[in-house]
């Protein structure tokens, strides 16, 4: 039976058991790995191998200069480069979580490289001391790392992307430490990383700002691993004893003796579970307890912690050891009865159209969904897609029985399947594990797979998930950009919009100022055409120095905030005439430029006017002007001469005057001026400044109730006041003042060329109704004389209201 | 009565708007921690007493101050403004600063913009060299519900800066206002346009919804079905005449601003004199919900009848045959008494001044430029307003409404009209002259009116045996029916194709178009002509159409639509959106003042 030989290739550790397939065989072709300094990034990332400058080593057929490889996790070359880095020996290598290889030198410069082993960030120093004292060794974790001095200080960067090296606290050390560990910060009280020291007997814990003595008389420390979950250390001892303890040191967990007492190459844990020890040919797994597990090795191998399990490389293979799953062991453990064993084993019996497969189903009927989900889960913690296939089949055989099961979770373990094995390819090269993926996230590994350019991949992957290929897209048209410098642009406009009309809303200005900063203006130009959105495009256009095309597109915009950025930005570039030019030429430009001016700018667009021949509008600042002037002079109560005022206006008809089309206004600022100077001598000769900032008919009025009839009709002769308005003004104003005789003297000067209707009214705004009646037998319209007489009964109406609704006040009274 | 509306009665979920502004502007408070002094300026914070009770931003610690020029005088040390993005109320913000500076008193100041920052404001605070001791923070309010069916952008120089000062930035506004709502309840499928910015809105809109798409799969179907916009430089008639429903007369006569009338005491029959009475006018208060629309004489009717009636049962309870039951309901009755005699108190101030003659005249002159009989005696009884030197906007108005249905004035009496009113008003009202030509609303004559076409085509003067018809909506302004609401009219029934003849006659562009998500194509399918879809009113469900109205809309113009979807037989529901409640007084004083 098949089931048999799965099971075969375990070995049980205490109560679990462990199993270790080989997952991809090296591409690499000859390695050594003991002549060389490796760093593989877990999550299956990619392996950095350079030669290792503190051995002496065999030449073969190859330079004497070293080089820095790249290779995927099955091996395969993805970038290499000479290594050049002055700063002394190399002295710490590993991946970020980004995929950033960081190396450290002996004087403590820090250089970064990309996946294509390709500078991608400056370089920077551990600072002075560093530099001083020599780094002698470095422990990193996610994005951070430490590393300790020829003088035994402990330097920190805490994160990559912002490096900014600081120092820890002294642990004042004579030798230098044991061994080294560090807790990541995630995992420590403060969020700040916590670095534990081997030294004499106990452990020191040292912070930013503190060291602290952990675990005194624990004895002399050789080797030291965190878990992953920062919880546990598990210890190396002097003697020969593996210790597991909690990182406050408050008790020993397990404890197992080791035949030897050298304390091994490495150590690391396996998961939760166990604690891996390797010497030269020996791997040891130690459990919490029973007898631990021995591999021999005949080749070097390095441990690469995972979270669910170890990846070990070897100069042939990568394998990985993790655990068997609870559902893979329900199924495939010799012996088993469990529901899933029997669903497994029917479907067996059904490929062989045996009758049994029927059997086993009816004495499983119970327990079916949870067999079909073991057998799903125990597919996806596969490696092998013949095995995959076959756990799937026999869940899709049980779910056949069981309606109810829901659809879902089947089709989802077959996307995620897809999607893991497409990446596990050896081209690919990423061995990602169910779990792992799971705890990476999907858009961390499209990001991951657009990194080493395989976009294609990643796009498929982005549409089977029906994720936005946005990312993926983007990415590709500025690496695109980035290596065609021998295309020209237009044809390369072509490739890029071929693919970028593949996802809606993609921001095409994003494209474009990567292809502004690869120094390919035009094609950025190009791009930015196809941008829709405004409010990215706008900025982008003046970025690269296209104002007038920014300033076209801002207006179509239809929002004005881009057309003053853009109108700022021109202001501020050009001399103001050509930016007078530029902004006459386009209407919204121009009125928002002179909205803004109007407020705040009122000598610079008065230039602007002038320049660009407007010179009415001029003439409008300049009556502005004039007018201000008055309201300061009324606020100050200051000097009542007339003359800048008066300057101001005759400026500005002068201006009118220019062109044929304010006749009119040339007019009225001449008559405005005239106005000015005649009420000024008013003022002097009637000594009350009443005159000046009215009308010509308040002036007239002014004169009459002031009984300067002489005044008034030297105002109506200079500005050649009609009769029909004289007459309404004079009526108005002697009846104010109340002087019915001469109000009766004037309508009997002459028959009033507007009928006695201005009298009638004169009367009966100054609420006198005898000296109204006087007037309204003389009214000939009929339509006049009805009108009067309802205004005379008007009084009559409003009573019949007051008096009704008074009654519904009553109602309202007496109730409230 | 409060005077934040009640909106459990809109057709649409207008309160989760209202919660949503709400609780991002106690957001805006919270971020600032601690105490802190609130200027807010005075216009905005007129709109936010729609939105939120001032109580509850002072329990967020904040000390509330209107914008002014004067320096602000606090003991806090973070001052928060809360403005409109207008250029003019930054020199106060940065005056204030420099105040402070000089007296060597240091803050930390937060300038929040409503509804967004902008770059020219922040410009002003450049120059000023303030800029970098200022936190900048927005407060994304593009629209308001005034009322179950009425939403506001309150922007109020909307037709001025559009038409005279070229500044187009609220069309930008109301797109965005649109696009938000859109966000609520789904990409509205129906557009239909008239007016050179209404075409730009729709443009906007479009480009908006590119941008930042509303995802129409994940919202079910639209709950607006259409989108109706109009300019109001296309009807600036309507404006311009005296509004004689109960509302419009009131906003007229003594202005609703916000939502509420400010009386003096007296009119409201207490007896402490001088005093002002705020009084919340909306649909909250049930009667007033019944009589804001009719017109104004009717409205005189419903209250005698009221207060009869109540007079009467009185008189019934008196003499003490009444049953207990029928005591109860008379009981129940008295609750409405103050909702009664506020508003008869209100109609009898109002009546002071419909009885006045020259109220009737006003009226009929109107009457006689709309039916553009006679020029003379319009032109005769303008020149005489003028020369009794009458408010000069009441002068402007029958100006405008004479200028603009006759297609301009001829140059004589333009030329001369113009210089009575520079000589009885005085010089400084040239530039607004000149703006009011410029906005084509007092202009030289260059063409024959159509006037006289339009109004036959859209009927908007019923003739004599018409004007009886109860179920026309002319009865808005005795007899006759605002152009807009015609237009609105057309657009429902069967869309602009049946008048393009008459649009072409009218200012702008206009455009009819469907838009839509992914699932646009197969809604058009499904729905073969737009008219089947809303005059026929199937499973009991009334269409939503939203009429924007570009530069402001009066209360009268709100009444016909209301009054229109009250009619049997219509199956829709009407949703307003405007830039600003306006009248025609208010227009054209945004016009005159000139700074």
């Amino acid at each position: 039976m098949a089931a048999v030989s799965v099971a075969a290739e375990w070995q049980l550790l205490y109560n679990r058991y462990y199993r270790k397939p080989e997952i991809y065989s090296m591409q690499w072709g000859r390695m050594d790995l003991t002549r060389h300094r490796v760093a593989c990034a877990p999550f299956g990332g990619p392996i950095a191998v350079i030669r290792d400058d503190s051995k002496i080593v065999q030449l073969y057929a190859e330079s004497a200069r070293r080089k820095l490889h790249i290779f995927n996790s099955a091996g395969v070359l993805l970038a290499s480069t000479v290594w050049d880095r002055p700063g002394g020996r190399l002295v710490g290598m590993a991946w970020t979580d980004d995929h950033v290889l960081v190396c450290v030198v002996q004087d403590g410069t820090v250089y970064r490289y990309d996946v294509h082993a390709e500078i991608c960030a400056p370089q920077f120093s551990m600072g002075k001391e560093c530099f001083e004292q020599s780094v002698v060794e470095c422990v990193f974790w996610g994005n951070g790392m430490v590393c300790l001095t020829e003088g035994n200080r402990i330097f920190c960067v805490s994160d990559f992307k912002n490096p900014k090296p600081c120092k820890l606290a002294d642990p004042a050390l004579e030798d230098y430490p044991l061994c080294v560990a560090v807790i990541e910060p995630q995992y420590t009280m403060h969020g700040n990383v916590e670095v534990l020291l081997g030294v004499g007997d106990h452990v020191l814990a040292v912070e930013e700002d503190s060291v602290q003595q952990l675990g005194a008389g624990v004895d002399p420390l050789q080797k030291m691993a965190v878990s992953p979950n920062g919880k546990y250390l598990a210890a190396f001892t002097h003697d020969g004893r593996l210790l597991v303890i909690p990182t406050d040191f408050s008790r020993i967990i397990s404890e197992y003796s080791c035949e030897s007492t050298l304390p091994p190459e490495q150590i690391a844990w396996c998961g939760m579970d166990s604690v891996l020890l390797y010497w030269e040919d020996m791997l040891l797994m130690v459990g919490p307890t029973g007898d631990p597990v021995r591999y021999l090795y005949d080749e070097p191998i390095i441990l690469i912690p995972e979270g669910d399990g170890v990846r070990i490389l070897s100069n042939s293979v990568m394998e990985f050891l993790q655990r068997v799953p609870d559902s893979t062991v329900s199924i495939f453990q010799i012996g088993s009865t469990r529901p899933a064993a029997l669903l497994y084993d029917a479907l067996e019996h059904f490929d062989r159209r045996s009758a049994k497969a029927d059997e086993n189903l009816r004495m499983i009927r119970a327990s079916l969904p949870e067999a079909v989900k073991a057998c799903i889960d125990a597919a996806g913690h596969e490696f092998d897609v013949s095995r995959q296939c076959t756990l799937l089949r026999a869940a899709s055989y049980g779910r056949a029985f069981c309606s109810q099961f829901p659809r879902d979770y089947f089709q989802d373990m077959c996307k995620t399947l897809r999607v893991l094995n497409a990446v596990r390819n050896h081209e690919i090269g990423i061995p990602l594990s169910i779990q792992q993926y799971k705890l990476l996230t999907t858009p961390v590994l499209i990001g991951r797979l657009i990194n080493v350019y395989h976009h294609l991949l990643a796009l498929q992957i982005s549409e089977y998930l029906n994720l936005n290929p946005e990312v993926v897209i983007m990415h590709w048209a500025c690496t695109k950009i980035s290596a065609s410098s021998s295309i020209n642009d237009t044809d390369l406009l072509e490739i890029l919009l071929d693919k970028l009309k593949l996802c809606k809303g993609i921001s095409y200005a994003e494209i474009a100022a990567h292809a502004d900063n690869s120094g390919r203006r035009k094609l950025a130009a190009m791009l930015i055409d196809h941008e829709r959105r405004s409010s990215k495009q706008v900025p982008l256009l003046l970025s690269i120095g296209e104002e007038d095309t920014a300033l076209v597109k801002a207006t179509e915009s239809g929002d004005n905030d881009l057309v003053y950025l853009v109108v700022f930005h021109i202001w501020q570039k050009k001399m103001p005439l050509d930016f007078f030019g530029t902004i006459n030429a386009r209407p919204l430009a121009r009125d928002l430029f002179i909205m803004y001016a109007r407020c705040y700018k009122h000598e610079f667009l008065k230039d602007f006017f002038l320049s660009t021949g407007q010179l009415q509008d001029v003439a409008f600042l300049l009556l502005k002007e004039s007018w201000e002037l008055e309201m300061n002079l009324l606020a100050n109560k200051g000097s009542p001469l007339q003359g800048p005022r008066i300057r101001l206006i005759e400026q500005a008809q002068k201006l009118f005057s220019e062109t044929k089309e304010q006749n009119f206004e040339s007019k009225a600022a001449e008559e405005h001026a005239k106005l000015l100077r005649l009420q000024h001598e008013l003022e002097v000769s009637t000594k009350q400044a009443i005159f000046v900032g009215s009308s010509i008919s308040d002036t007239i009025r002014t004169c009459i109730v002031l009984g300067n009839h002489r005044a008034a009709t030297r105002v109506r002769a200079e500005f050649k006041v009609s009769d029909k308005r004289w007459y309404w003004l004079k009526a108005f104003a002697l009846a104010t003042v109340r002087d019915w005789d001469s109000l009766e003297k004037f309508s009997k000067e002459k028959r009033p060329p507007g009928g006695y209707k201005p009298f009638v009214e004169a009367c009966i705004d100054a609420d006198d109704k005898t000296e109204a009646l006087k007037y309204i037998s003389k009214l000939t319209d009929p339509r006049e004389k009805s009108e009067v007489s309802i205004h005379m009964h008007f009084v009559k109406c409003e009573t019949f209201f007051i008096a009704y609704s008074g009654s519904v006040l009553n109602v309202i009274l007496i109730f409230l | 009565m409060a005077q934040i509306p009640n909106l459990d009665n809109s057709p649409i979920n207008l309160s989760s708007i209202r919660e949503q502004s709400q609780k991002e502007l106690l957001n805006i408070l919270k971020n600032v921690r601690g105490k802190k002094c609130l200027v807010i300026d005075p216009k905005l914070g007129g709109s936010l007493s729609l939105l939120i009770q001032t109580s509850l931003l002072k329990e967020n610690g904040a000390e509330l101050r209107h914008l002014s020029a004067e320096p602000i005088q606090t003991e806090c040390s973070k001052v928060m403004y809360l403005i409109r993005s207008q250029l003019n109320l930054m020199k106060f913000i940065s005056s204030h600063i420099q105040n402070d500076l000089s007296k060597g008193l240091q803050k930390e100041y937060f300038v929040y913009f409503v509804p967004r920052r902008t770059v020219v404001c922040e410009k002003v605070f450049e120059e000023e060299k303030v800029h970098h001791l200022i936190t900048f923070g927005e407060y994304p309010l593009y629209i308001m519900p005034l009322d179950e069916d009425v939403l506001s952008c309150e922007l109020d120089h909307t037709f001025r800066e559009c038409l005279i000062d070229g500044d187009t930035s609220s069309l930008w506004h109301v797109g965005k206002a649109i696009h938000k709502l859109e966000f609520s309840f789904g990409v509205i499928p129906n557009v239909r346009a008239k007016g050179k910015g209404s075409a730009k809105i729709v443009d906007i809109l479009n480009s908006l919804q590119a941008e930042e798409p509303v995802n129409s799969s994940d919202m079910g179907t639209p709950e607006i079905n259409t989108l109706i916009l109009i300019d109001r430089e296309v009807d600036m008639v309507t404006p311009m005449c005296f509004q004689l429903t109960y509302e419009g007369l009131l906003d007229e006569i003594v202005q609703v601003n916000n939502g509420a009338v400010e009386v003096d005491a007296s009119v409201i029959g207490t007896q402490q004199d001088g005093k002002k009475i705020k009084i919340p006018l909306n649909s909250s208060d049930k009667l007033y919900k019944e009589i804001r629309d009719l017109h104004f004489e009717e409205v005189v009717q419903v209250l005698r009848e009221r207060a009869t009636s109540m007079q009467k049962d009185y008189a019934d309870v008196k003499s003490t045959s009444q049953s207990v039951s029928e005591l109860k309901d008379f009981v129940k009755k008295l609750n409405s008494l103050p909702e009664i005699a506020r508003h008869v108190s209100l109609a009898q101030h109002l009546q002071t001044f419909t009885c006045k003659p020259s109220f009737h005249s006003r009226l009929d002159i109107e009457q006689t430029i709309l039916e553009l009989q006679n020029y003379d005696l319009c032109f005769e009884y303008i020149e005489e307003m003028i020369h009794k030197q009458e408010p000069i906007i009441h002068v402007f108005r029958l100006l405008v409404l004479l200028s603009v249905s006759n297609s301009g004035l001829p140059k004589k009496s333009f030329d001369y009209l113009r210089r009575e009113i520079l000589h009885s008003y005085g010089f400084e009202h040239m530039p607004t002259l000149y703006n009011l030509e410029k906005a084509g609303l007092v202009k030289r004559q260059e063409s024959k009116s159509n006037w006289l076409m339009i109004s036959k085509a859209l009927q908007l003067i019923p003739s004599e045996s018409e004007a009886a018809n109860p179920n026309d909506i002319s009865y808005i302004f005795s007899g006759y029916a605002p152009l807009s609401i015609r237009l609105v009219q057309h657009a429902i029934r069967s869309g602009w194709r049946s008048i393009e003849e008459i649009l072409k006659l009218l200012p702008g562009p206009h455009l009819d178009l469907k838009r839509g998500g992914s699932t646009s194509g197969s809604a058009i399918d499904r729905v073969p002509s737009f008219q089947s879809n809303l005059d026929r009113v199937t499973d009991g469900h009334r269409a939503l159409v939203l009429v924007v109205f570009v530069g402001g809309v009066t209360f009268a113009e709100i009444a016909a639509l209301r009054f229109l979807s009250s009619q049997d037989g219509m199956g829709y529901d009407f949703i307003i959106g405007t830039t600003k409640i306006i009248n025609g007084n208010t227009v054209l004083e945004s016009i005159i003042s000139t700074n």
